[in-house]
């Protein structure tokens, strides 16, 4: 550690784990006019800090321990094994202990410091870590930047890893929401995709959530997953509306390059389901849960009304957040950094911090960048882009030029324009503001993608935008 | 396009090589290698001789040695002074693949001394890189030389030529230049069509051919120009076998452009031989065809650099500047006389260059338009050849229509205007011109399918046909017959030139040349067969205009004019083929084939059902924003038609479909 405070940083950090305002190259202001404020409808910001340069209210926390990798999986986790109990595990506590330094390392750029309003503890399997070692970070995270008393505060739970006890040790700790990763109701869909848990685990662990009194509570699901058919989709979406959670959150299965399942398969061919039929469990889950009363308030995520879960909200709003452990990301200055994903430079990242060798300083973004990463993640939700704000920020031409791209999307019923009070404007009145650009301009309010159609097509769609902001 | 990369395969075949003299030389790096820079380190046998006195020098074993070098070194400091006509010697190197024939070039140069061997680089006279990667000549240059025989100077005047049979009017014009020319034949290939064509071009303009290299007939100089051997043979048969130029200094100026080019600085720069009279720097010139008038500022021997004289006089070859404008002013063929003593006719042969083969050029991106444009007309500068003029088409935005000598020649312009202009476009399939005879009793030349007039305005339609000569190994009579059987061939007469070699004769539709005919020629005979063609006039056919409908929008780009027993099976084949190309879409996209308002072949494209965006873990954004950027390039190196998003390889790969299917 002594040998490199005084080293020169280009020359001991590693080259892929430079953040990138070590990296950035110069990058200027190419739209047409220069950013201002992105404002987005909620936040009632007086001053002229752009808000995704205010300090971040959000944190999540990477806990990456898990019994054995999924077949699907790539992020960044440690696979425990099953032989010894994590309370023992000393790779859990060093870790820990390294997650906790670098929180306390992290440099604080504004008086008075927000505290947080959402805490995310996502993994790996975060309930396979002891509450005790939980407990020490949430004091880490209370010390460094304080915890606001209504915060929602998730945890990613496994069936399997977990019991009465400790799910109330973890309340105790105020964890107030649990996203359960269930998956599929069928063993055998299971035990395919590498699962360390069967259905019985299932039930089990949702009687446990209820009997604690969890109260607000996700259920998440995999379509698409081999050999799923219809049937079994059908009974996994009937069963997760029997078991009353308050948030549902459906995955399309992404086969990644480097898994077992990269290897394995082709993406709508056997044993995955067809590109038809994947886009039917698609459509499926969002007519079954709406149906059901839950709102489809994001591509993936469905929730009872007033159970929103906060933390990926402010990734969609593209508000600033903290991240801390292996390869997190985090979002603070207009700055996006993902933390290394292997162990080792992890660590060394770390050191590296707590010398002051890591700067992440305030530094000017490209507007067109913005503009994309505002486009892509407004457009993942129901609400869709506030193209009020987005004028703001990027210039009412910009936003002319949107409106008319998806002229076709439009008319095929893939992209929904509503105005300011939030109805839906028809495709007849849309037709007769193409050809006046100042009403263009004024009477649309927001865009979003239909649901489902414009959801399932969403990267087609997105990529539209995106070549309008580009060109 | 193989076409070019045929054209270098000759290596000079040393036919001595079993002599084990030539093997020692050969093992001692003793021949010309340019990158050695003359390491002669073998020196035992420097007093071998060449007997400058052989004229048909059969002795193939003859080397140069590194005194003749010195001494040609020394001539050639002289290069620019006077000699008497009678020794002027005037020549240019027909052969059929020019990697061989610019080796020989070089080396002549070298032996002349006309080339320091530090400013030597491989194919000296071909300039333009394009030239020497593909190792063809495009442009052809010229070079006099200065040769010591039996103690006389003599300047020795080469015209090099291309190759190729879509330069081959300038092939013409450069040995009406010539009193005689080198027949290169490769001893391990045989005679090709177009060599031939050319001896009959040089027999026509009364040229002395002297053949090199092993043919079967007498006085034959076998020659390897990579080694250097018989180098100093051919020299010697040129002085003593090609006659000089007449001495009609006395005339009124009468000069043949062969070539000439644009430079940015200079203007044009104009080749030409002098045939009557002397032209003097200074001098008032006038181009008898074109009609312009100059004062011709500066003019040169080529040599093979340019170099500044005072005077060219009868039967010397040169070069003129006269801050001329445009190629089209001072066109090859051309006659140059003085504008006051004008000669009272020019010299024969001066043709208006012809384009054979048309095709759209359109930018990808709309905004460089006026890039294009300002590329063809600097373009045009250099070649007159080519004629460009603006095309529109509603799918394919603002363009131009070009016309070229052959499809080499498109080739190369496309080329240059990628890599030189730095230009993305988008090239429509190549088209001939039509001929439509109208019901109103008018006929319209039509070289753009979607400017066809419609099938109620015309009463016929005539095409372009050519002759063309097959050369082959008799193997391959039966698949070359075949082939052209295919194109709508007309058989017309085959003749056995010697016991296992013929030569076929058929006339067809030029269309059908347009496209892979000479790839197909030569996959078919494995390479042995060889072709040549001329333009023989109109005939009627019965020609149908294809177009191509996606979307149920047509894609005029894509339009084709075929014959109509060809429609049914180019029409399955382009619907196929740009299913495979065409991504999908949000929505079934039909791609048709029709003829008129019938659609002949059908194909769809199914729309995409998911694409959706996954979730991004823990908020990090990064690798899928990365992944919808290259979506949206993706999309933006399209052309949109109607709502269908068609890359610019749709419209590439039709081209080469028609290869498959024509």
């Amino acid at each position: 550690m002594l040998k490199l405070s005084f080293t020169p940083l280009s020359t001991t950090f590693p080259s892929k784990i430079i953040p990138p305002r070590l990296l950035k190259s110069i990058t200027t202001n190419t739209l047409s006019q220069a950013p201002q404020t992105v404002r987005q409808n909620d936040t009632t910001t007086s001053t002229n800090t752009p808000q995704h340069k205010l300090p971040p209210k959000s944190a999540y926390i990477h806990l990456p321990f898990c019994r054995k990798r999924c077949h699907y999986c790539d992020f960044p986790i440690i696979a425990l094994g099953s032989s010894s109990a994590p309370e023992e595990d000393p790779r859990i506590l060093n870790y820990i202990q390294t997650l906790c330094r670098e929180i306390k390392a992290t440099s604080l750029n504004s008086n008075p410091n927000p505290s947080l309003e959402t805490v995310f503890f996502g993994g790996g399997t975060p309930s396979l870590v002891p509450p005790k070692l939980v407990s020490l970070v949430l004091e880490t995270l209370s010390s460094k930047f304080g915890v606001s008393l209504e915060a929602e505060m998730s945890m990613e739970m496994d069936p399997g890893t977990f019991d009465r006890g400790k799910l109330k040790e973890l309340m105790e700790l105020r964890v107030n929401r649990v996203s359960l990763g269930v998956q599929a109701f069928q063993d055998g869909l299971l035990k395919a995709c590498g699962r360390a848990h069967g259905v019985k685990e299932i039930y089990e662990a949702i009687d446990i959530v209820k009997a604690c009194g969890v109260e607000n509570w996700s259920l998440d699901l995999i379509s698409s997953l081999p050999h799923q058919t219809p049937e079994m989709w059908e009974e996994s979406l009937k069963l997760t509306i029997q078991a009353h959670p308050t948030h549902v959150s459906v995955y399309d299965l992404q086969v990644e390059k480097d898994t077992k399942f990269g290897v394995l398969y082709t993406p709508g061919e056997f044993p995955l389901p067809s590109e038809d039929l994947s886009a039917e469990f698609y459509r499926m889950a969002s007519r079954m849960l709406t149906d059901a009363g839950y709102n489809h308030y994001e591509i993936s995520s469905y929730c009872r009304s007033g159970y929103m879960c906060k933390h990926n909200y402010t990734y969609w709003k593209n508000e600033p957040f903290y991240g801390f452990g292996l390869g997190s990301a985090s979002y603070v200055n207009g700055i996006r950094f993902s933390r290394p994903r292997k162990l080792k430079e992890f660590m060394h990242y770390v050191e590296l911090l707590e010398d002051g060798g890591v700067n992440c300083e305030d530094d000017s973004t490209d507007a067109k960048d913005l503009a994309m990463d505002v486009i892509m993640l407004s457009l993942r939700t129901a609400r869709g882009l506030d193209l009020k704000s987005f004028a703001k920020a990027f210039g009412c031409e910009l936003v002319l030029s949107l409106c008319k791209v998806y002229q076709p999307y439009v008319e095929s019923g893939h992209i929904v324009f509503l105005d300011d009070k939030l109805k839906t404007i028809t495709v007849d009145e849309y037709s007769s503001l193409l050809s006046d650009d100042r009403k263009m301009s004024e009477v649309p309010a927001f865009l979003r993608l239909s649901d489902p159609d414009g959801f399932l097509l969403s990267n087609e769609l997105i990529s539209h935008a995106f070549g309008v902001v580009g060109s | 396009m193989a076409t070019a990369a045929d054209f270098c395969r000759l290596k000079f075949m040393p036919l001595s090589v079993n002599s084990p003299f030539h093997h020692q030389q050969q093992h001692h790096g003793f021949g010309f290698n340019y990158s050695n820079k003359y390491k002669f380190s073998y020196s035992g046998r420097r007093s071998f001789r060449v007997n400058c006195q052989t004229t048909s020098g059969v002795d193939s074993s003859s080397k140069v040695s590194h005194s003749d070098l010195q001494l040609a070194a020394v001539v050639g400091k002289d290069r620019l002074s006077k000699v008497p006509t009678s020794n002027i010697r005037n020549f240019s190197i027909i052969a059929h693949i020019d990697h061989g024939k610019s080796t020989l070039a070089d080396k002549l140069l070298q032996m002349t001394g006309s080339v320091e061997s530090r400013e030597m680089k491989d194919q000296f006279l071909d300039n333009m890189d394009l030239e020497r990667e593909r190792g063809i000549t495009i442009k052809l240059q010229a070079a006099r030389m200065r040769f010591m025989y039996e103690n006389e100077p003599y300047c020795l005047n080469l015209i090099d030529t291309p190759g190729h049979v879509d330069f081959s009017y300038e092939v013409s014009r450069s040995l009406a230049a010539c009193e005689g020319a080198l027949l290169v034949v490769d001893a391990s290939q045989g005679v090709e069509a177009q060599t031939l064509a050319n001896v009959y071009l040089a027999l026509e303009n009364n040229l002395e051919v002297i053949p090199v290299i092993g043919l079967d007939c007498s006085n034959a100089i076998y020659c390897s120009a990579k080694e250097g051997i018989g180098i100093t043979e051919i020299l010697n048969a040129i002085v003593q076998r090609i006659p000089p130029p007449h001495d009609t200094n006395g005339r009124p100026l009468r000069a043949l452009i062969f070539d000439s080019y644009y430079d940015a600085y200079r203007g044009v720069i104009v080749y030409f031989r002098v045939v009557d009279g002397t032209i003097k720097k200074g001098d008032r010139i006038i181009f008898m065809a074109s009609g312009k008038d100059y004062f011709a500022d500066d003019i040169g021997v080529l040599s093979p650099s340019q170099m500044q004289v005072e005077e060219l006089r009868a039967g010397e070859v040169g070069y003129l500047s006269a801050s001329i404008k445009s190629v089209a002013d001072a066109r090859v063929g051309d006659t140059i006389t003085h504008y006051t003593r004008r000669a009272e006719q020019s010299l024969p042969g001066y043709k208006e260059a012809t384009p054979m083969v048309f095709c759209g050029l359109f930018p990808i991106d709309a905004d460089q338009f006026p890039e294009l444009r300002d590329a063809l007309e600097k373009l045009q500068l250099n070649d007159a050849a080519l004629k460009f003029e603006p095309e529109t088409s509603s799918a394919m935005g603002f363009g131009f229509r070009c016309g070229f000598l052959g499809l080499l020649h498109m080739e190369i312009v496309q080329e240059r205007l990628e890599r030189e202009y730095n230009l993305t476009l988008i090239i429509t399939a190549p088209s001939v011109v039509y001929r439509v005879n109208t019901i109103y009793g008018d006929t319209v030349e039509c070289s753009n399918p979607s400017l066809l007039p419609e099938p109620g305005k015309r009463s016929s339609i005539e095409e372009p046909y050519v002759k063309i000569e097959l050369l082959t190994p008799k193997d391959y009579i039966g698949p070359l017959m075949e082939l052209a059987q295919d194109r709508r061939g007309e058989f017309k007469e085959m003749k056995y030139l010697t016991e296992s070699r013929a030569s076929i004769i058929y006339e067809l539709p030029l269309a059908e040349m347009v496209g892979d005919f000479f790839d197909q020629l030569k996959s078919r005979s494995k390479g042995y067969a060889s072709m040549e063609y001329s333009f023989i006039g109109y005939r009627e056919s019965e020609l149908i205009k294809l177009d191509i409908l996606i979307n149920g929008d047509c894609v005029e780009p894509l339009a084709t004019i075929v014959h109509k027993d060809k429609a049914y099976a180019v029409g399955r084949a382009l619907t196929q083929k740009l299913k495979e190309l065409i991504p999908r879409q949000m929505f079934k996209v039909p791609i048709q084939a029709c003829v008129g308002s019938k659609v002949i072949a059908s194909e769809s494209l199914s729309a995409i059902r998911k694409d959706v965006l996954a979730k991004c873990y823990g908020g990090d954004i990064t690798r899928k924003k990365k992944l919808l950027r290259k979506q949206a390039e993706g999309k933006r190196r399209m052309k949109a038609i109607g709502k269908v998003d068609v890359p610019q390889e749709a419209f590439m790969a039709v081209l080469k479909l028609e290869k498959e299917v024509l």
